[in-house]
């Protein structure tokens, strides 16, 4: 039952957006610490074209558990603008437009998804 | 953990941070004009907050923190007031080294970082809510 990939997709996306946001949340509570670098998650297009090869891991401390960050790649952003004198790169309006466009996406991926189940659910009834 | 219940922990941090700040920079405020009370005394010293970031082993994300709140070593400004306790014999006052305007900055920048922290708690908890909502509706 998997017509299209799309659930298996919807839901690589909506992980990744989630990671994605709790990056966002890291840069804006360390706005004002010094010499911290913002982040950021590679970008979807480059998720779907890894084909990764993952150890196993069978007990929680092996290396490459991949635990945190659901096996996205969090790398530091380089720095756009001006970098404080502090060494802080993070530049809070960029953060809050990037914040913005996760929530849009997220938007249209739950409703992409609650659409394509209400009409599985049509075929199923009918 | 749930990375969106991470933001919500991180963005919390920052919160808690923030206000740490503005209660620093209302104690500054508080004693603007508090001199010693022995002639010559040393008046309040402007007290300084710097914030670290932590990471978060369970999530993976970076939780910030106040690393030290410290006295700032600048010189006290003196002023001519025969009148005061803390006067030396020559009627000058050690005041304390703190700028309004300094803390005023301060507090707005605490201000717009808190603003930012609290966007970030919201729009995670509508995450979540829109994700519960696939659930629901669907007869």
């Amino acid at each position: 039952m998997e017509p299209v990939n799309l659930f298996d997709l919807a839901t690589r996306q909506s992980q990744w957006l989630a990671v994605r946001q709790s990056t966002i949340a890291s840069n804006i509570a360390n706005a004002n610490t010094p010499g911290y670098t913002a982040n950021d998650v590679e970008p979807f297009e480059k998720v779907l074209d890894r084909t990764a090869v993952t150890l196993q891991a069978t007990q929680t401390g092996h290396l490459g558990a991949e635990t945190t960050n659901a096996g996205f790649n969090v790398k530091p952003e380089e720095a756009g603008g001006v970098i404080m004198p502090s060494k802080n790169t993070v530049v809070l309006e960029d953060e809050l437009m990037k914040a913005g466009e996760v929530s849009r996406s997220f938007q249209l991926n739950t409703a992409i998804v609650k659409a394509f189940h209400s009409m599985m659910t049509m075929v199923v009834k009918s | 953990m749930d990375a969106l219940t991470a933001a919500l922990k991180v963005a919390a941090s920052g919160l808690g941070a923030q206000s740490e700040r503005l209660r620093v920079v209302s104690e500054n405020l508080a004693n603007a004009q508090s001199t010693g009370s022995a002639p010559g005394a040393d008046p309040y010293r402007r007290k300084t907050i710097t914030f670290q970031s932590e990471l978060d082993r369970a999530t993976g994300g970076s939780l910030v923190e106040v690393s030290s709140i410290a006295r700032d070593p600048s010189v006290f400004p003196i002023e001519f007031q025969p009148g005061n306790e803390a006067a030396d014999e020559k009627g000058y006052v050690k005041m304390p080294n703190v700028n309004v305007l300094v803390e005023m900055a301060d507090m707005s920048e605490a201000n717009r970082s808190y603003e930012a922290n609290l966007q970030v708690i919201k729009q995670a908890r509508d995450l979540i809510s829109m994700t519960i909502d696939l659930m629901r509706n669907q007869q």
